[in-house]
């Protein structure tokens, strides 16, 4: 039964978050689609300029260059998402002892700020004094200047950005392992497939939910990288070509060149990024997700 | 344990009002206050002396001193000028003045003030045949070198006789690339690297009247030249190394013999008690046309919104007044002082280094940095484009000529 | 049925955490490094007992206060969330009312957007409101978030209907319900969402760079990025500022791991 008296308890405790998300979310959505369509005064003011700021960036090589260097670097991201499972799969080996004190080191990139570790790889990826180019110079491999050059930067950044997401994607691989019933395995025992043979017969096809709902978060996350580029590469780098992302040109534009029409352009073209990329997968998942 | 709702609230206000109470300001009593802003920390010493004198002198005003670090000065500062809340009195560089003139955000100041103080930065400061801010400080590109890579190669030292020919034949005599060690760093820097070598060489980086790019003339290539070519010559590490490191940091790692820097760079070396011992500065060698050296001085504009103009105005003419000009000299700071006759204290401070034999030489040749109203724009195109020279990925006249091309195109829609 | 063998697990494991927490040992040593230590070639994998690094680092940016900024916009974000984001949860969890499902959809689609969406306006809302360079600039737009109320209602939805009939009967309001039954019931949800809240607003980055450029009033993650440009590479000091910025949170995880991992994975397997 539909009480009056249930409706205004109901309306009243919506209503804080409800006003919120309108002057926050809301508000500010409807203002940057109307924003994307002026061009900012250099002291303030705005005016009219009709689709300019999009026709203007379809032009833009910084912004096509950021265009490909967010992809190449999600792309790179995805890729390092079997990291992930495999590393949750050892964690779920039955009678593994210290699970829990993997777990913790695995997870440690994803509690520090992204600031500290930026910095952090930015010296381990130095070309002269790095740690990595003399692990790599003793398996006699003349490490490139990862940080300063335009062609290596964004691999750089991808790796830092793998190694800080492969403790939460692995948690969140290690409850869908978990919730895989016991008795398929102990069924595969019993018909004399081995331990690797069950893992791509039994865990990867039910895992698959998992594996979907990590691919979609990873990429959108990876589509809005911004702090470990900030932080790695120098704001007059020569690299940052190489390296500039969608989000990245966008502060650029909209605080450092105080440019918000063009800004509020760029992030425009990034919903529309997300959610084209995110239809996508969500019409690939009937091809390969198995749900019981 | 059980968390009840009003305490929740209470916690949740207490915070917020915490947040809140420290932006008041106090009240002023009577007296003008108004604001100083500036983005250097290590000024700040120095700053608040300069402001404690023109208290003194001036009771019924009081100076707020306000630090900004430099990658957020000028957004800030926008910000603030767009809601016509500039501070009243604000560090200001020949780069940007021209677009805080015009737009109105800054007021114009009488020429009569800078009386006394050196042509090449004062004149940074014009738009529009009006001065528009007040320079206080000079920067001087100079040369910096390891006295013990010198004396373990043989090699004399640098002096104020020094032409290009000189520098190629140490750095060649310095390198040895068994010890990862170079004769020279040639990171791509405007001021101190390739702007003075353009002049140097007979070119120039624009035309007196501000409207055509210099960098297609056959001299100014061959400035740009002087610094790719010593990357060619392995005497000098690759382009990537000095955004790996900034040079700063790196010539502090005893492994570069020269390096053309700032002679403000003098508290960050004296500071590092291994490498004092062992670095010089020389001025900027000559080059096979002129000696040149690009000087940059930063000025204090006042806000043209500032309710206290008369104030504001007084305390920008007083931080380069000879007193407060030797207060910044004697706090032996980054800073060097622009007024003539008043940098004894800050040579003083880094008693080893030759800075005022360098200062002396530097003076006489000084140049005004390049500027126009849209700097930053064609600067942007002038880092972009140097960046695939200094990379070896295309020759330096082409790169020089493209650039030319569309910083004259900026230049005609000024 | 055989005991399968674990080694080969631990060894590939190892190996792995030794890739994860190298990055962060090395930043302690080189913290206590020398400018020239630091540009060594081969690097030197030992400390220098440089401890001037740390106080160096207090002298050049506000680094106590900007501690405190960080803690109370963090605990200020997370009481609000928890707050707020519960009781619309429960309201939509457990409450009829019309519009319920409408309103409801609107909050989800929210999650779809990039924040780089709201991050001028909400600028230009701060300088209208001349919030710039404040902390409540920092924890206002925090406060709100579809996230922690779809969170959340998860966890309501999974309380038996009686529980409230029962109260009802009782004569209770739905707040009484809200607050004195329904609560202490999702204390992990509330944990997970608070425990994740406080690592977002702790690591935030571009909001914060943003809209307070005045050292006193930046967090840790912008004050860290400012070091950046006063220090450039001089990394033993950089290391010495990562090191005190990090050092809480990571502290905090130690002791809440399980929760925070169990709030994770709860996300995954209702997201």
């Amino acid at each position: 039964m539909l009480s009056k008296r249930e409706w205004v308890w109901g309306y009243l405790l919506i209503a804080p978050m409800a006003l919120g998300l309108a002057v926050f979310y809301l508000w500010p959505i409807a203002q940057t689609l109307y924003l994307s369509f002026t061009e900012s005064g250099v002291f303030g003011g705005h005016t009219w300029v009709g689709t300019a700021n999009f026709t203007d960036l379809l032009g833009d090589e910084e912004m096509l260059g950021a265009l490909g260097n967010t992809v190449l670097y999600a792309v790179l991201v995805l890729a390092g998402v079997p990291v992930a499972i495999v590393v949750a799969a050892l964690l779920n080996v039955p009678g593994l002892r210290g699970m829990s004190v993997y777990r913790t080191l695995y997870f440690l990139p994803v509690v520090t700020m992204p600031a500290a570790i930026g910095l952090t790889w930015r010296y381990l990826f130095n070309g002269d004094f790095g740690a990595i180019n003399y692990l790599l110079g003793k398996l006699g491999i003349d490490g490139p200047y990862w940080v300063g050059d335009p062609d290596f930067a964004i691999y750089a950044i991808a790796i830092v950005g793998v190694w800080s997401s492969v403790g939460y994607n692995a948690v969140l691989f290690l409850a869908g392992l978990q919730g895989i019933p016991r008795q398929y395995y102990e069924a595969a025992s019993m018909d004399g497939a081995g331990r690797l043979r069950q893992f791509f017969r039994i865990t990867l096809p039910l895992l698959t939910p998992t594996t979907f709902f990590v691919i979609v978060i990873t990429m959108i996350n990876a589509l809005q990288v911004f702090d470990l580029v900030y932080l790695m590469i120098d704001t007059t780098s020569p690299a940052l070509n190489g390296s500039r992302t969608i989000v990245y040109l966008f502060f650029e534009k909209g605080f450092v060149q105080n440019q918000r029409g063009l800004a509020a352009a760029i992030a425009v073209v990034l919903l529309g990024l997300i959610l084209v990329l995110t239809a996508v997968q969500f019409r690939l998942q009937k091809r390969w997700v198995h749900y019981e | 344990m059980r968390f009840r709702l009003p305490l929740a609230g209470l916690l949740g206000l207490a915070v917020l009002a915490a947040g809140c109470g420290s932006s008041s300001e106090p009240a002023a009593d009577g007296k003008a206050a108004i604001t100083y802003a500036i983005w250097d920390k290590n000024d700040q010493a120095s700053a608040e002396k300069i402001i404690a004198a023109f208290q003194q002198a001036n009771p019924n005003v009081t100076v707020k001193l306000e630090i900004t670090p430099w990658d957020q000065y000028w957004t800030k500062l926008q910000t603030a000028a767009s809601g016509g809340a500039a501070p009243d009195v604000f560090w200001m560089n020949s780069l940007n003045v021209r677009m805080y003139a015009k737009g109105g955000i800054i007021a114009p100041v009488d020429d009569a003030k800078a009386e006394g103080l050196p042509e090449a930065v004062v004149d940074g400061y014009r738009y529009d045949g009006k001065l528009y801010a007040l320079p206080h400080n000079v920067s001087i590109p100079a040369l910096w070198y390891d006295k013990k890579i010198f004396d373990a190669a043989g090699v004399d030292y640098p002096t104020a006789d020094w032409t290009w020919d000189d520098v190629k034949a140490a750095a060649k005599k310095l390198t040895d690339p068994a010890k990862k060690q170079f004769g020279i760093m040639a990171p791509m820097w405007d001021q101190g690297g390739f702007y003075p070598t353009m002049i140097q060489a007979g070119g120039h980086v624009l035309s007196p009247d501000g409207k055509k790019s210099g960098f297609d003339d056959p001299a100014s290539i061959k400035g740009l030249e002087f610094w790719t070519d010593l990357i060619k010559d392995k005497v000098a590490p690759v382009a990537e190394v000095y955004t790996d490191t900034d040079p700063i940091q790196l010539f502090q790692s005893g492994k570069y013999g020269m390096y053309y820097g700032g002679v403000w760079f003098a508290s960050t070396f004296w500071s590092n008690p291994e490498i004092r011992e062992r670095i010089d500065v020389a001025p900027l060698p000559a080059g096979p046309a002129k000696e040149a050296v690009i000087l940059l001085g930063l000025a204090n504009a006042v806000s043209a919104k500032s309710e206290h103009p008369a104030e504001s105005a007084a305390f920008a003419e007083f931080v380069s007044s000879e007193p407060a000009q030797k207060i910044l000299s004697d706090s032996g700071g980054g800073a060097l002082s622009l007024r003539p006759g008043t940098q004894d204290g800050w040579f003083k401070a880094f008693p080893s280094f030759h800075l005022k034999e360098t200062y002396e030489a530097s003076m006489p040749h000084g140049v005004p940095y390049p500027a126009t109203l849209n700097t930053a724009q064609w600067q942007d195109v002038q880092q972009k484009l140097l960046a695939d020279a200094w990379a070896g990925k295309r020759p330096v006249a082409d790169v020089a000529k493209e650039i030319a091309v569309q910083m004259n195109e900026i230049l005609a829609k000024e | 049925m055989s005991r399968p063998r674990t080694w080969p697990a631990h060894v590939i494991l190892t190996a792995g955490a030794l890739v994860m927490i190298a990055p962060f040992v090395w930043q302690v040593v080189v913290s206590l490094q020398t400018l020239p230590d630091s540009l060594r070639v081969p690097p030197k994998f030992t400390p220098s007992w440089e401890w001037s690094n740390f106080p160096e680092v207090f002298r050049s940016v506000p680094l106590a206060r900007q501690f405190v900024n960080t803690v109370l916009v963090t605990v200020a974000v997370t009481a609000g969330q928890l707050l707020l984001c519960s009781m619309a949860a429960f309201a939509f969890a457990r409450l009829r009312f019309p519009g319920r499902g409408a309103i409801f959809m609107v909050f989800l689609a929210m999650l779809m957007v990039p924040g780089e969406l709201f991050i001028i306006p909400r600028y230009e809302i701060m300088q209208g409101l001349g919030w710039l360079n404040t902390l409540q600039a920092l924890i206002a737009p925090g406060v709100f978030g579809a996230f922690g109320t779809f969170l959340l209602r998860q966890f309501f939805l999974t309380l038996p209907k009686e529980l409230d009939e029962a109260a009802r009967l009782d004569g209770a309001n739905p707040l009484q319900i809200y607050w004195h039954i329904m609560l202490p019931l999702v204390r992990p949800g509330l944990l997970a969402l608070g425990l994740l809240t406080v690592m977002w607003s702790w690591s935030s980055l571009l909001w914060p760079l943003i809209v307070n450029t005045d050292p006193e009033m930046m967090t840790l993650s912008a004050g860290l990025a400012s070091l950046r440009g006063q220090f450039q590479t001089n990394f033993p000091i950089l290391f010495a500022g990562s090191v005190v910025a990090s050092l809480p949170v990571i502290a905090l995880f130690v002791f809440m791991q399980r929760q925070l991992i169990a709030g994770i994975a709860f996300t995954g397997s209702k997201g």
